[in-house]
């Protein structure tokens, strides 16, 4: 059975989700999409297939509870499944899920990706989130939520640009520093669900993920290490391919010394066993997709670009890991007598 | 392991004990020891090179914050078999309680 995709709207308080949602639910390509919001805000949707959900996840600070613990969303995407499975509502083939304006988006991610009931029948399209023009730089400065938010987005929509006193430039550029590889759209321009929707790690009809969009970042990181007060990004690049144990390896030790301040990470591997087909990695957290296996590169760039996102992240402490795993690894694999 | 890759490592556990947040220094250690850290609420950690003809990596020591010399972590050494088992052990050794195991869900393929 196909999957069904899911892409999680967020952004904080009075940023304009709603609103942007009801914008999209006018489109006619909306037909089939469930939609399950957190609150019922002052604007209305019109939509045949509207569920509501308490999102309540359960998150230590040391280790992370929302894997084990079954949330009313979970149970709502559940039940939705169920009826979707008998008949007793229409055949919907994509969710959308409004987040409340205070909430961190990562624990979702997780239910996505860990949820036994949910695993074979969703999966986690993308992550859209709003910042608006006006108070966009003010709420990113005062509020951690807003900057998490935004920092795993894959896709962020400037809202409120035509209102008096918003500076969109001041907006973009921080946005830019905070997560420079996600896509950024001004909520002024034409906004359909093909260019929101859709572009994530799965899709039924096969295709792969937009990885180049993803590692737009790349560019930008060269060119300076892009940090905003505890949430920073940066990206690797190496051009040797990385043994597959190192990256089991690199995966264990990002979950065991990072942990929860690693909000995402995101990347495309030339493993030194299978050089042909790059291996495209996604994390959030300690939470990782096992690796998808791409059938070829998507272009003459075959080094190993990986993009991580986090709160009090080092760099250097996660570039000479992998150096250091992947000599490690080497060495053991010289040693070993062939068979 | 060479004087180059010994001085390697104790940059990259130096680094690592910021990551931590623990305070203290990465010395080089008396042979056997390739590496000593000494935090600088007492703790003590002590890394060694294990042999080729084990199956094992690193040998990790250490003697908590607190704890009277001669404990069992400081006589008994724990075996890793990578550098990330290694860093688990300095850890610990550390008093250091930080993320979590690594959760690998199926692919979407």
């Amino acid at each position: 059975m196909a999957l069904i995709p899911v892409s999680i709207i967020t952004g904080f308080l009075g940023s304009g989700k709603t609103t942007l949602l009801a914008r999209l639910m006018r489109d006619p390509a909306m037909g089939r999409t469930a939609v399950i919001i957190n609150e019922f805000g002052e604007i209305a949707l019109d939509h045949d297939l509207i569920e509501t959900s308490e999102e309540s996840f359960v998150q230590l600070s040391n280790g992370c509870l929302c894997c084990n613990v079954r949330s009313d969303l979970t149970l709502t995407l559940s039940d939705l499944a169920a009826r979707r499975a008998q008949g007793t509502i229409p055949p919907f083939e994509r969710v959308v899920i409004e987040t409340s304006g205070l909430a961190d988006p990562a624990p979702i991610l997780h239910a996505l990706m860990t949820d036994r009931d949910l695993n074979g029948v969703y999966a986690l399209d993308g992550v859209i989130t709003t910042v608006d023009a006006l108070l966009g730089i003010t709420t990113l400065d005062h509020h951690e939520e807003s900057r998490r938010q935004a920092a795993v987005a894959d896709r962020i929509v400037i809202t409120k640009t035509d209102a008096d006193g918003a500076n969109a430039d001041a907006v973009r550029q921080r946005l830019a520093q905070l997560n420079p590889g996600a896509a950024v759209t001004d909520a002024g321009t034409t906004i359909t669900p093909s260019l929101l929707f859709g572009h994530g790690w799965y899709e039924a009809g096969g295709k792969h993920p937009d990885v180049g969009a993803w590692l737009a970042h790349d560019a930008a990181a060269h060119a300076h290490h892009a940090h905003t007060d505890d949430i920073a990004s940066f990206s690797i690049v190496r051009d040797a391919p990385l043994h597959a144990v190192t990256l089991a390896l690199l995966l264990s030790a990002l979950a065991e010394n990072h942990g929860a301040d690693l909000l995402r990470m995101k990347g495309i591997v030339n493993v030194h066993e299978d050089p042909q087909r790059p291996a495209v990695i996604h994390g959030v957290q300690h939470v990782y997709h096992a690796p998808v296996w791409l059938p070829r590169w998507p272009s003459d760039d075959r080094r190993t670009r990986m993009v991580f996102i986090g709160r009090n992240l080092r760099e250097a402490w996660v570039r000479e890991l992998i150096e250091l795993l992947d000599a490690e690894v080497a060495a053991e694999s010289s040693r070993v007598p062939a068979a | 392991m060479s004087a180059a890759g010994g001085d390697r490592l104790r940059a990259f556990l130096a680094e690592s004990l910021a990551l931590w947040q623990v305070g203290g220094k990465v010395l080089a250690g008396v042979a056997p020891v390739l590496i000593e850290i000494r935090a600088d609420d007492g703790a003590r950690v002590w890394i060694e090179r294990a042999g080729d003809d084990t199956p094992f990596k690193w040998f990790v020591r250490w003697r908590r914050a607190g704890d009277a010399p001669g404990g069992v972590r400081e006589l008994r050494p724990r075996a890793c078999g990578s550098l990330v088992g290694m860093l688990a052990a300095a850890r610990e050794g550390l008093g250091v309680e930080r993320g979590s195991a690594v959760r690998v869900v199926a692919a979407l393929e």
